[in-house]
This record gives structure tokens, sequence and C-alpha cells, in this order.
């Protein structure tokens, strides 16, 4: 749910950036606001923590602390960026398709996150490889396969059966 | 606990098992890997295989995240003198002159004269943390909680520093990342705080996620967005200097050891910085300054010199005090935290084995180096043409791996993605990043020292002031404050980040 939540947050902040923020001042602006309103929402989410003894340092104190630190430093960011009257440098956003292959790019890191618990590493690997590979450069589809199979069971051989780390498997790798 | 011949002895002994030796040879390898390709600096490459070295042992381990860091600044020099385009931003000064002699014909003398600098800067600024660190960390054994504040105090401080004229954004920075990581569980209480409610936050952030979001996934975003293929080609010509240059370049070699190791000592110092100081010293220094940026093979010595000194140096603060200078040493001390060595005077105390195996690792990693360096650079200057739809995809790869292997919950890789983001648009916004990573890594310490410290003092944040040592400390972090802040307020530049990517 929060996975999701962070990924649609993401894209729809990736793909709008473009539009509302062009220079280096309305950047700071936005940014400025946004991290007053991270602060407001720390100061809120400290004033929820329970105590329930007596603590020389209180759980609520470093949570109030840094929430009253962004607090002030998104205002403070934002009210010198307006008041700032100079030379504006406009941020170099990439174009279209730039902004498509960041997207399509996180988008495929995110389903090899949500794949791996399902299909297990080396499967999971497998698929993420060759789509990124092939995405990047359609005319190298062989070299995408050829990588992705290599990493695939690299990872498979290297890190489950060498090192022994507890990732997923898959079923095609169980038993 | 202080220096002693038995001591380093005994490194050496350790830094000698075959173990140890394979592991300060990946090292040197992937390290130079990471110097020769652009986009990934020391920092990102340490990052990236930070999580995977938890099945080695804790000195393999730092033998190896050692050796990427003082690895890269040899590496970095390959793709500045063939193709112009510099591995890292220490590496910016070595392109002046060093392409300059590559179009000349005389790229294998240039890339030789590098590795030979990089070799002597290195081992002699070994000999100064050698001999220099125990003898800080001893004078500051007597520390206790209030005093760990203190100089926690005083790195957090560094972000002055590390935020060059962005201090708002380097102060916000750096208190998103202590944000990043109070949420979770109260260390003293246990109590819930800035879980907004969900079960997952409750496990916290690590500190992983948060490196290699900020490093790697955001460096990729950035290269996947300038559709970056390949590097053309150029031919190296003779590998090797003759005796005249090496020479020539003699009393260069030694200028430039000193500078970048005393100015090394310096927090924020980075070898992008001295790399530029040693540069222009040899230029008003030389006899015929209008050589420079014609192809003067003193003007590849000095700032590969100059770098390899700094990134050595910057091993003192960090042993001796748990200071880091620079963000790859913030990320080595999160390697250190990872493995439960608590970097600091007790250090050498505790955990000689461990430190002395790492300093004469040093050693060798430096011949190890030389050996790598001077003749494979034909090798090391055609891995440049590695395709970035090959290597994005496996540097994302290695992050998700590693982020993963931590505490094998996917919420760690989502968190390592939000980083990811969060850095892309830090870069395009002129935000450092360093201070997030320096905060995300000092805030447990600096908790946990000021709860214990004002139990101490049942609740009196006087103790800060009343104890020597811890005193001068925060006088030094107020003092850095104060300045940065006065600085600040008279410039009427816009903020602009001076974020030094090693």
């Amino acid at each position: 749910m929060i996975s999701s939540l962070f990924l649609s947050v993401t894209l729809l902040t990736l793909s709008h950036s473009e539009v509302v923020v062009k220079t280096l001042r309305s950047a700071d602006i936005a940014t400025g606001l946004l991290l007053t309103i991270l602060g407001l929402l720390t100061l809120w989410a400290s004033s929820t923590i329970t105590t329930t003894m007596e603590h020389r340092l209180s759980p609520r104190a470093l949570p109030y602390a840094v929430g009253l630190l962004v607090l002030f430093c998104g205002l403070g960011i934002a009210i010198k960026a307006w008041r700032f009257r100079g030379p504006d440098p406009e941020i170099k956003w990439p174009d279209r398709v730039g902004i498509r292959t960041i997207i399509v790019s996180l988008v495929s890191v995110g389903f090899y996150n949500a794949l791996m618990n399902l299909l297990g590493l080396p499967l999971a690997t497998f698929l993420y490889i060759t789509f990124s590979i092939w995405y990047l450069n359609r005319a190298k589809w062989l070299t995408a396969l050829l990588t992705g199979l290599i990493c695939g069971i690299g990872s498979y051989y290297l890190f489950i059966r060498l090192l022994g780390l507890s990732f997923p498997e898959g079923f095609f790798f169980k038993g | 606990m202080g220096f002693s011949w038995d001591y380093l002895f005994q490194g050496f002994v350790t830094a000698l098992s075959f173990q140890n030796l394979f592991w300060a040879l990946v090292g040197c390898f992937i390290g130079t890997l990471v110097g020769v390709l652009p986009g990934i600096g020391p920092a990102s490459g340490i990052a990236i295989l930070l999580p995977m070295t938890t099945v080695l042992p804790p000195t393999s381990a730092i033998i190896m995240m050692a050796a990427i860091y003082y690895g890269a600044m040899y590496g970095g020099s390959t793709t500045a003198i063939v193709v112009n385009i510099p591995g890292e931003a220490s590496s910016v000064p070595t392109a002046i002159d060093g392409y300059e002699m590559a179009k000349q014909g005389r790229a294998g003398p240039a890339l030789a004269i590098s590795a030979i600098s990089s070799f002597f800067a290195g081992t002699l600024s070994l000999v100064g943390l050698t001999f220099f660190a125990p003898f800080l960390a001893e004078f500051a054994v007597v520390f206790g909680p209030p005093e760990y504040f203190a100089l926690m105090f005083m790195g957090l401080s560094l972000i002055i520093s590390l935020s060059g004229r962005a201090l708002l954004k380097g102060i916000a920075s750096m208190a998103i990342g202590l944000m990043a990581s109070l949420i979770g569980q109260d260390p003293l209480t246990g109590a819930a705080r800035l879980t907004f409610g969900t079960a997952t936050l409750t496990a916290g952030v690590d500190f992983i996620s948060v490196i290699v979001g900020l490093f790697a996934i955001s460096e990729v975003m950035i290269n996947v967005e300038q559709r970056i293929s390949t590097i053309s080609r150029m031919e190296i010509g003779s590998w090797m200097c003759s005796w005249a240059d090496i020479k020539q370049c003699m009393w260069t070699m030694v200028r430039c050891t000193g500078v970048g190791f005393f100015l090394g000592l310096l927090p924020g110092c980075a070898p992008s910085v001295t790399t530029f100081v040693a540069y222009d010293l040899e230029k008003r220094l030389s006899k015929h300054p209008e050589r420079f940026g014609k192809g003067a093979i003193e003007g590849v010595a000095a700032p590969e010199g100059a770098n390899n000194a700094t990134s050595t140096a910057g091993f003192i603060p960090l042993f001796s005090f748990g200071l880091p200078t620079a963000p790859s040493m913030a990320v080595l001390l999160g390697g250190l935290m990872m493995y439960g060595l608590q970097p600091g005077p007790m250090l050498f105390a505790t955990n000689p084995d461990f430190v002395w195996a790492v300093i004469a690792s040093m050693y060798i990693g430096n011949v190890m180096l030389l050996v790598l360096n001077l003749p494979l650079v034909g090798m090391w200057a055609k891995i440049v043409v590695v395709p970035f739809y090959i290597l994005g995809p496996l540097i994302v790869f290695c992050s998700v791996v590693g982020t993963y292997s931590i505490r094998f919950q996917a919420f760690d890789v989502w968190m390592m993605l939000l980083f990811g983001v969060i850095g892309y648009f830090m870069r395009k916004f002129g935000w450092p990043v360093a201070p997030m990573v320096l905060a995300t890594v000092l805030a447990q310490m600096l908790e946990t020292s000021l709860g214990q410290s004002l139990l101490m003092s049942q609740g009196s944040p006087l103790i800060f002031f009343t104890k020597p040592i811890a005193a001068v400390f925060m006088l030094l972090g107020l003092l850095s404050i104060g300045r940065g802040f006065w600085l600040q307020m008279r410039s009427q530049a816009p903020e602009v980040a001076m974020d030094e990517p090693d």
C-alpha cells in the first residue's frame, strides 16, 4: 500500500516537475514550502509520541527539535528565494523522452522489488536486467537476454548458494 | 595504545593473510574501475558494495572498502587524461595538462606519472597516518559521553563546510537525514516515533538505504536522463614515462604530498579542493608557468599526488576521532558502524588488530595499485567504452541486492528508491547531499551520547561546557556554525551548492 502510494507520488512529481519548477528560485520556493509542511507534520507527529516514564531525554525532544529545524529551514529557504532579485539560473530538465526513460526505469526497479518475493531473486533479476537493457537500447535484445541470463543465474549461485544469503529463491530454483 | 612497531608488524601479518590480500586486491581493482568510470564516484562505489560485504569479516570488509576509496583516486585520472572526462571531481585539474599530453601522443607517460605520483604521495602520507593517528587517539582516550556528544556536534557543524554557499540547504539536508534516522523506535524507551501510525515504519530507515539511494540511484537517473552511451577511444602511445620525466616531477611530488596531507586533515577539504590548490601552487612555483595548460607533466603529477595524500590523510580524523572529512569518509564511517566498530579514540585501544591491519593493508594496496595501474593503463582506458545501457541496470542490480540483503526486507529497497528520487531532485536544485549522509550516519551516536550525558548531569546541558575537552569541541562547533551564518548573511548570491562527490 505504502509502496504503491510512494511510487505513484514519485512518478507524478517527476512528470510534472518540469512544468512547475523552471528556475532555481522557483525550485527553492517550492522545496522551501514543502519542507515547511514537512516540519509541521513532524511537529504534529512528535506530539503524539507516548511518554510513559520520566526521562532525562524525552522521546519527544529530538523529533521536536528536528521538526522545528526543518520548519525554519524551509521557511528560510522559501523567503530567501522569494526576496531574491538577481540572475535566476534555469534548471536543466530532461526532454520528454528523458523523463519517460527515467519513469520507466524507476517503475521497472519498483517491479523488480515487488516481484522479488513472488518470483525469487534469480528470475526477478533476469526479467529486470533483460528488460532494462532492451529498453535502453532496443537493438541489443540479444545482449539484454544474455546479460539477464548471466545475472539471474549468477545471482542464484553467488548470493544464495555460495554466500548463503536468505534471498527468496522462487519456484524455479526451489527444491 | 600509541604507536608501536609490534602493532604495525602484527598489522602486516594480518594484512598479508591470503584472505585479506585477496580482498585488498579486489578493492583496488573495483576502486580503479570506479575511478575510471565517469559518473560513479568513490562514495557511490563504497555505498553500493557496503551492504554486500556483510558476509566478510570486518577487517577484510574495511580493507576492501578503504582500497576502493584510494583505488578510485588512482583510477580517476585515466578518463581525465585519455578522453578529457574526469572520472571524479578531483581529477579535473589532471585533465587540463593530461589531455594536452594525450593529444601530443604522450597519454602513456601522463598515465604513468599519475600512477607514480599517486604511489609516492600515498605512501608518504601513510607514514604520516601511521605515526600521527595513534598520537591523536591517545589524547582522546579520556573521552566520555559528553566529549563524544560535543565531538558529534562539531562533526555535524562540518555541514557548514560541506554545504559550500548553500548553508540553509545544507542544514535542511542534515535535518532530513536526522529525521530519517529518528523514524522507528526510541532506543531508550522503545516508543514508536514519526511512524505516522504505520507498522512498516516502526523498523526504522536503515542508513544504507539512504546512502545507496542518494548516491547510486540518483546518479543512474542523471545518466539515464542524459542518455550517456559510450566514450570515444584514443591511442595511449608508449605506456612508461622516462627517468627525465620522473626527475622533473620529483619536487612536485614532495610538495603536493605536503599540500594534500595537511589540507586533508582539515574537515571539508576534499581531494577535489586540494588538487586545485596543488596544481595552482606548482604553476606559481614553476620557472615556466606558461607550459601549464599545454601539456606540462608536473601539471599531472601535482593534482594526482595531492589527491592520494588527501584521501590518506582523511583516515587520521576518521580513525582518531570518528570524524569523516569527506562524503566518502562518511560512507566508510557507516561501514565501520555496520560492523559494530566505534571509530574514535577507543578504536586503537579496543580493536588494535583491526586498525593496524587496515593501515598495513594500505601500504600493500598502494603497491598493488602501482602494479595494476602501470602496465594495465591500456586496459583501464578501454573500460570506459562499456555502454551505459549495460552499466546502468547492473549498478541498480547491485544496489537492490545490496540494500535488500541488510534486513531482507523489500521496504529497504523502497526507501532506497525514495532517497534516490530525493537525491535526483537535490542534484537538480543544487542541494548538497553530503550533509544528509553525515547526519544519517552520526545520528545514532549523537542521540546515545546525548542521552547518557544528560543522565550523568541529571538533565543539565551545562555538562557540555563544564568539561574542558567537551567545551572546546562545543566552542569550535558553535564558532563554525556562527562563521557559516555570518558568511551566509553577507553573501548576496543565490544559494549554490558546492557538493563534492568524493
